[in-house]
């Protein structure tokens, strides 16, 4: 084996080496995200518009805030909290969003006053299921002057 | 007979000669970490505090009480919390074991640190050893993964709330963040997934991969020539460039002695150093037998005491107020209950780098604390920063973050 000949074999080795382990760790990665998620739809229906008082009312299992207005119709709003994703509460009286986390507070439209949060709370699609439920799709984000107007039953 | 099986298995030489003793480190694979001799001046205790090996005794009382909690746990978000209660009260020991485990935790992070700082201040991180002190930053991470890892398993409020904030404070890592953090979790929510993911992180890699650096990190004592001279010792001559490893030679490509730089200590010494040697059997095993006996009454005088923490059940909808990190991480939550990304992201990466990078930059050789002001200042007031970080996140912060002074009537409380 002359010095040529060394030196392409063990070019070639490594190369091959290389592109083998790439392949490993890429495919080890890819293994790693699940081929399914087990996790609860992001549209849900979440009842008739009539069973809603007016105001707010909160969806625990959901963490979504509907609120009712008697003119603007319905709303929906994430408690997700955009810091680092605490559940916050709707403090009625100042009409503002609280978190319990790291103190920030969000106003009525979900702006974030002061606080860590540098990004405001998420709106979610609203809208009327064929059987005449309330939809919202946490996937489906909506400026906060979004809502649906809907002919109440009662 | 019983004399043929003992000497079957223990094969030197009777331990009441000298050859004996060196023997008995030799052919044994756990204590020939150690040299045959030790010097004196290392068996102090204002040298070392024993501190890494009671890091190390209490990694083994958390492998060996972990391995039995497993035993009972299922990691499924139906049942994980209910095994909590089992453990809690109705299997024997259950409480008991439980308690151990949580407490060491705690110790070891404690412990971990404060071998850390000392091994700072005696400047034990110079050459050669400035591998060795990385290794060790490696396993103080890894620590602190074991710990956040395992916050996660009891699935109760505590535990889903702080990893909800830990795993969200990835996601404000640059471009990978979101991702590491679906990784971590396998898929968007904390559910069955992440803590099934947690998990197997928690019992079986990261402990695997602390182990098996923890090796290399004693292994590495022994070859960078022994633990570092303490400091009183300095002034008799035996400054660090002493330690430094013999150049190898010119003419002949290696030796066995230039490969054996770990200083075998009975030619390296002069006869008055020799003198000031002495066996490690009995005297250094009898110590580590002390430290670790301590160690070991420790944990379990506390758990004794004090229950490891048990609150409701993890409840998604309803976040406990206020809501707090771990306590090693509340000086980080402090941070980040101004920005998240200055105090999840940057500040931790600055940190670490620092860490790592230590043995590199300072490059003054000398190791007294007088040539070293600079950068001992710098350290300490970063301990001191971060000590009282925790002590504000632990004591004066209640509902929504906001100020309190413990010793008024407190909402909500701390841990
Ligand atoms: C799982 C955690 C750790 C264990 C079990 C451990 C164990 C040990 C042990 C048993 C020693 C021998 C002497 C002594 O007790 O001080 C030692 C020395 C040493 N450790 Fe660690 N250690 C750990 C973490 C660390 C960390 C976080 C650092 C620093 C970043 C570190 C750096 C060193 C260095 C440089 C030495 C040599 C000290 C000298 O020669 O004086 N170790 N370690
Ligand atoms: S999670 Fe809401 S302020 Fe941090």
């Amino acid at each position: 084996m002359d010095r040529r000949q060394f030196f392409t074999c063990s070019t070639s080795g490594m190369a091959l080496l290389f592109i083998t382990g790439a392949t490993a760790v890429g495919a080890l990665v890819r293994f790693l995200y699940p081929g399914v998620y087990d996790e609860p739809p992001q549209r849900l229906k979440i009842g008739y518009p009539g069973d809603f008082a007016f105001g707010p009312t909160f969806l625990a299992e959901e963490k979504i805030y509907v609120f009712r207005d008697d003119t603007k119709g319905f709303s929906a709003a994430s408690a997700v909290c955009p810091h680092l994703g605490c559940t916050v509460q709707y403090v009625g009286n100042d009409r503002q969003f609280s978190c319990p986390c790291h103190g920030s507070v969000f106003d009525a439209t979900g702006k974030a006053l002061y606080g860590p949060a540098s990004r405001p709370l998420e709106w979610l699609e609203v809208t009327l299921a064929k059987d005449g439920q309330l939809q919202v799709d946490g996937g489906r984000k909506v400026p906060d002057s979004y809502s649906l107007r809907v002919q109440a039953s009662s | 007979m019983i004399k043929e099986i003992y000497r079957s298995v223990f094969r030197g030489d009777p331990v009441s000669t000298d050859k004996g003793k060196t023997e008995l480190v030799f052919y044994n694979l756990w204590l020939h970490i150690h040299p045959a001799k030790v010097r004196k001046e290392h068996l102090k205790l204002h040298h070392t505090w024993y501190l890494g090996f009671i890091a190390f005794y209490l990694l083994v009382i958390l492998c060996v009480t972990g391995v039995a909690l497993m035993f009972y746990y299922h990691p499924h978000t139906t049942v994980a919390y209910k095994d909590m209660k089992d453990l809690t009260y109705v299997v024997f020991l259950g409480q008991f074991l439980r308690n151990m485990h949580r407490w060491a935790a705690h110790g070891m992070i404690i412990v971990v640190f404060l071998h850390l700082c000392r091994v700072f201040f005696t400047a034990s991180y110079k050459t050669p050893r400035q591998f060795n002190w990385v290794i060790g930053v490696f396993l103080f991470l890894l620590t602190m993964g074991l710990s956040f890892t395992g916050y996660l398993l009891p699935w109760d409020q505590l535990a889903y709330w702080a990893i909800t904030v830990g795993t969200n404070i990835a996601s404000y890592v640059p471009i990978v963040g979101s991702e590491v953090r679906l990784l971590l979790l396998g898929g968007h929510i904390i559910g069955d997934q992440a803590l099934l993911r947690f998990y197997v992180l928690h019992v079986l890699l990261l402990p695997g991969l602390l182990i098996a650096l923890t090796m290399v990190h004693l292994w590495r004592v022994h070859k960078d020539g022994g633990l570092s001279r303490p400091l009183w010792k300095l002034d008799g001559g035996a400054d660090a460039t002493r330690e430094i490893a013999m150049p190898a030679g010119q003419e002949k490509t290696y030796g066995l002695m230039q490969i054996i730089t770990g200083k075998p200590i009975f030619e390296m010494l002069t006869p008055a150093e020799e003198a000031d040697t002495v066996f490690s059997y009995p005297y250094a095993f009898y110590r580590e037998g002390v430290a670790f006996l301590l160690t070991m009454a420790s944990v379990m005088a506390i758990s004794l005491f004090w229950n490891a923490p048990l609150e409701a059940l993890a409840n998604p909808a309803k976040t406990p107020n206020p809501a707090k990190a771990p306590w090693y991480f509340l000086g980080l939550q402090e941070v980040v209950s101004y920005s998240a990304i200055i105090g999840g992201v940057i500040v931790p990466a600055l940190l670490v780098m620092a860490l790592l990078a230590i043995p590199y930059i300072d490059r003054n050789p000398s190791r007294r604390l007088k040539d070293r002001r600079l950068i001992i200042t710098a350290f300490t007031l970063l301990v001191i920063a971060n000590i009282v970080l925790i002590i504000i996140g632990t004591y004066f912060r209640g509902e929504g973050w906001s100020w309190v002074w413990p010793w008024m009537d407190r909402a909500g409380g701390g841990h």
